[in-house]
């Protein structure tokens, strides 16, 4: 009785955790530092030879790219999760060849338009996976 | 038992009367591209009611999603007929329901992959003799097919087996070859009196691989059987007139200078209008010495014979990528109690050029007048431009202190910092050789992505009024670099000191459902294999430019450079020459309304910066679609489709859409019901056709 009392009190304690988890990772935004300047310098290389052709050096867009950057970049994405964002790319970027790059390219490519768009750095890089990656929000300030 | 018929028969009658269709049978409602249809049913009274009664989406119309649906369909007899999808199949859906009636694609390997201007295109033209029925239009690799319009099926009299090669019978060799050369189009065919009228396009003109280029010459072709009937030389050949506008034989050589967006006739007259594009090389004119006629020209040619009646050069010697983005609008107006039977221009760099359209006269003065001379080595410069001096410009096309963000002081004073390593001022200044320490470039308003772009303007002929969205903000920097010799044999491409030199792609380049190019590919001339039925496979997708931004990236504080209002909607009389009102459109961006450096302050709607926003006008309506997407208190995060009182401008309804209009709104009355139809898409959503209709209880 005494050792199912304390595996329910486990469980309860176990299932607050989750909870606070998973609160946490639902309120995670751009703003919280979810990815590294080393990861977004490897962005930065990839992002010149595979994107800039497109979407200009300063991420500017072009006449059949849009903004990656400014108001024009969050017109588009804000609301949405970073792996809504990853996801657009992994299906169809770059666009003569849709899925060239690996996962990592393309969370690189991400933490660069990341860093160009001013939101900080962190401890970790960005995750490959894109169901971790719809935790994370984008927003403005 | 009669009594009981009675009511019955009136019934009848009433459903006959309410049931008169109406009918979009061609991409702008009408050969004079008036994007206008007088039906009633939906008003300011019962625009919120509206209701999505169904949707279409693209995106198994290819191999991959497409993102950039473009398309406004045509209905005819009850049947919606459009383009979409990343292969460009030709749908025809039940237009009460969205039913899909048939499908038709075609797989053009190479070709198809190396076409310029890929994806789902703008649209197709119907065609009939009051017995047969036909849907025609333009495969990505240059192809125009004709298909039965009940069954979809290849029409086997027309062409060879159904389809005219474009790339032949042109009055020029396709270079390279058939299957790479580079000419393409993505606008709509236009059928009148039995013609089926085809202009061209080409590749993205910032950063041609050579001056040398394939040529945009207009054809006219029997609708029955393909056969050519006509060609007009948008560049002359040796005789012709303007000719000599090309000095030292550049007229040999230089290409683009195609029709590629909407063409518009007047079948009375008999007379077609072609909006004229720019020539090889968007900013950098050196290798084509010369005024460069008919480049950025609007030319008016015989509906039969294709031979030229008029024209008038709106920019001489182009160097701006102003091109004519739009369909000129055909319009019979009234002018100090003058009948005109007139032509009216909508154009990237804000001016409404009016003219009389059978004799090509301005019904404004347009007065030409000095501009700057630039100072790019071997450029060669016109020493005046045309200015319309009626209607006032209805978008701004310069840049000077005064269009910079003023928000507040600082980010003004921010603006005037970073503004001040390029070279900015009015309509017409020049662009320059980009250099480290300044100027990297010149700052324009009103050029590639300014004004009004390829969903053009519409016109009300029952007062008289243009209606036409406007850029009022998307700055393009044009800087101007020497080019690796690997990569082009031209003087100047655009780019920027300091940066490595990049070959631009273009809308739909390397994007389409035959795409990628297999490597090592090239050569033959072989027509791309067949099938009906667009290929449905996993992955992949096409690349789109969605809603938002100008060009450049030049923000302050990931703010706009320039002042709001960002995008416009505006009504010009045109027997008097005049800006009725003018509204912003769009919800301001969320980056803005939330920017914390803007709290507490009382910001007006500011519009949208966006390019791709058409207008539709019913009898009391002006109807357009917000090009980006935004999260208010009023609405959840999409774009609203809006509606606006034609007669004042004040907005009378809104309603949501998942994601921003994309192709211009279109509108049909079938059974007693109005629709309204509009392609969506941009961002993360993949394209849709979305039908809304009033509620039953509504109508």
């Amino acid at each position: 009785m005494r050792r199912r009392a304390m595996l329910c009190g486990v469980a309860t304690l176990a299932a607050i955790a989750l909870a606070a988890l998973a609160a946490a990772q639902e309120s995670r935004s751009v703003w919280d530092g979810v990815f590294t300047t080393t990861q977004s310098d490897r962005g930065k290389a990839l992002y010149a030879r595979q994107c800039a052709s497109c979407h200009g050096d300063t991420l500017g867009g072009g006449e059949s790219a849009p903004p990656l950057v400014g108001d024009g970049f969050l017109a588009n994405w804000n609301g949405l999760t970073v792996g809504d964002l990853f996801d657009r790319i992994r299906v169809s970027m770059p666009q003569d060849d849709p899925g060239r790059l690996t996962r990592q390219q393309d969370a690189d490519i991400v933490a660069y338009m990341l860093a160009f768009n001013q939101f900080p750095s962190g401890q970790a890089d960005l995750d490959t996976h894109s169901e971790v990656l719809k935790q994370i929000q984008i927003r403005p300030k | 038992m009669k009594l009981a018929i009675l009511p019955f028969v009136c019934a009848l009658a009433a459903w006959a009367q309410a049931a008169k269709d109406t009918e979009w049978p061609t991409y702008g409602a009408d050969l004079a591209n008036s994007h206008y249809r007088p039906l009633s049913q939906i008003d300011a009274s019962n625009f919120n009611k509206l209701e999505v009664v169904w949707k279409f989406k693209t995106d198994n119309l290819g191999n991959r999603p497409e993102f950039k649906l473009e398309g406004t369909p045509l209905m005819v007899n009850g049947v919606l007929y459009a383009t979409a999808g990343s292969r460009r199949a030709a749908v025809a859906l039940d237009a009460a329901t969205g039913e899909l009636l048939w499908v038709h694609g075609e797989k053009e390997g190479v070709r198809g992959a190396a076409a310029p201007r890929q994806l789902s295109g703008r649209g197709l033209a119907y065609w009939t003799d009051g017995k047969e029925e036909r849907i025609l239009y333009i495969t990505p690799g240059y192809r125009l097919i004709a298909l039965n319009a009940k069954t979809g099926a290849l029409v086997p009299t027309f062409g060879t087996d159904g389809a005219v090669d474009l790339k032949l019978e042109d009055d020029q060799t396709i270079q390279p070859d058939l299957t790479t050369g580079e000419i393409g189009i993505q606008s709509a065919p236009v059928v009148a009196k039995d013609t089926v009228i085809v202009g061209a396009s080409f590749r993205e003109g910032m950063t041609p691989r050579s001056m040398r280029n394939n040529k945009g010459y207009v054809r006219g072709f029997d609708a029955r059987t393909g056969k050519r009937l006509w060609i007009f030389h948008t560049i002359p050949m040796k005789g012709e007139l303007g000719y000599d506008t090309w000095e030292n034989g550049s007229a040999e050589y230089t290409g683009n200078t195609g029709v590629w967006t909407q063409i518009s006739v007047d079948e009375q007259l008999g007379l077609v209008y072609l909006p004229v594009e720019s020539p090889t090389g968007d900013y950098y004119g050196g290798h084509r010495p010369g005024a460069d006629l008919f480049g950025e020209s609007l030319v008016c040619v015989d509906l039969k014979t294709g031979k030229r009646r008029w024209h008038y050069q709106l920019v001489h010697h182009p160097l701006w990528d102003m091109d004519i983005s739009s369909a000129p609008l055909l319009a019979d107006i009234q002018v100090n109690g003058r009948a005109i039977k007139a032509v009216a221009q909508p154009t990237k760099q804000g001016f409404l050029y009016v003219f009389d359209r059978v004799t090509g006269q301005p019904v404004w003065p347009i007065q030409e007048r000095k501009v700057e001379r630039g100072s790019v080595p071997g450029e060669w410069y016109s020493p005046t431009q045309p200015f319309p001096t009626r209607p006032a410009a209805y978008a701004r096309n310069g840049i000077s202190p005064e269009d910079l963000i003023d928000f507040t002081p600082a980010l003004h004073d921010q603006a005037l910092t970073l503004v001040s390593r390029y070279k900015i001022g009015p309509v017409f200044t020049p662009p320059v050789e980009s250099q480290s320490d300044g100027p990297l470039a010149t700052l324009t308003l009103g050029t590639a992505s300014g004004g009004t772009n390829w969903p053009g303007g519409s016109y009300d002929p029952e007062t008289h009024t243009v209606y036409a969205f406007a850029c009022n903000s998307c700055v393009t920097p044009i800087g101007l670099v020497h080019p690796p010799k690997e990569m082009s044999d031209m003087m100047f491409v655009a780019g920027t000191a300091g940066q490595e030199v990049r070959m631009r792609t273009g809308p739909g380049e390397n994007s389409g459902a035959d795409s990628p190019l297999p490597t090592g590919s090239g050569g033959g001339g072989g027509r791309g294999g067949r099938g009906r039925g667009a290929a449905a496979a996993g992955g992949a997708a096409a690349g789109g430019r969605g809603g938002g931004g100008g060009f450049g990236g030049l923000t302050v504080q990931g703010l706009p450079l320039i002042r709001p209002p960002y995008g416009t909607i505006s009504a010009i009389n045109l027997d008097r020459g005049e800006i009725v009102w003018q509204v912003a459109h769009g919800d301001t961006p969320d980056a803005i309304r939330n920017n914390p450096a803007l709290k507490g302050r009382d910001i007006p709607r500011t519009g949208q910066a966006t390019y791709n926003v058409g207008t539709l006008i019913t009898r009391t309506l002006v109807i357009a679609g917000d090009g980006q997407v935004t999260t208010t208190p009023q609405h959840p995060r999409g774009a609203m489709l809006r509606a606006y009182d034609k007669a004042t401008g004040k907005e009378v309804g809104a309603v949501w859409m998942p994601a921003p209009q994309s192709g211009t709104p279109m509108t049909y009355m079938l059974n007693g019901r109005q629709y309204i139809v509009v392609a969506i898409s941009g961002g993360a959503y993949s394209g849709e056709y979305l039908a809304f209709a009033l509620p039953p209880e509504e109508r």
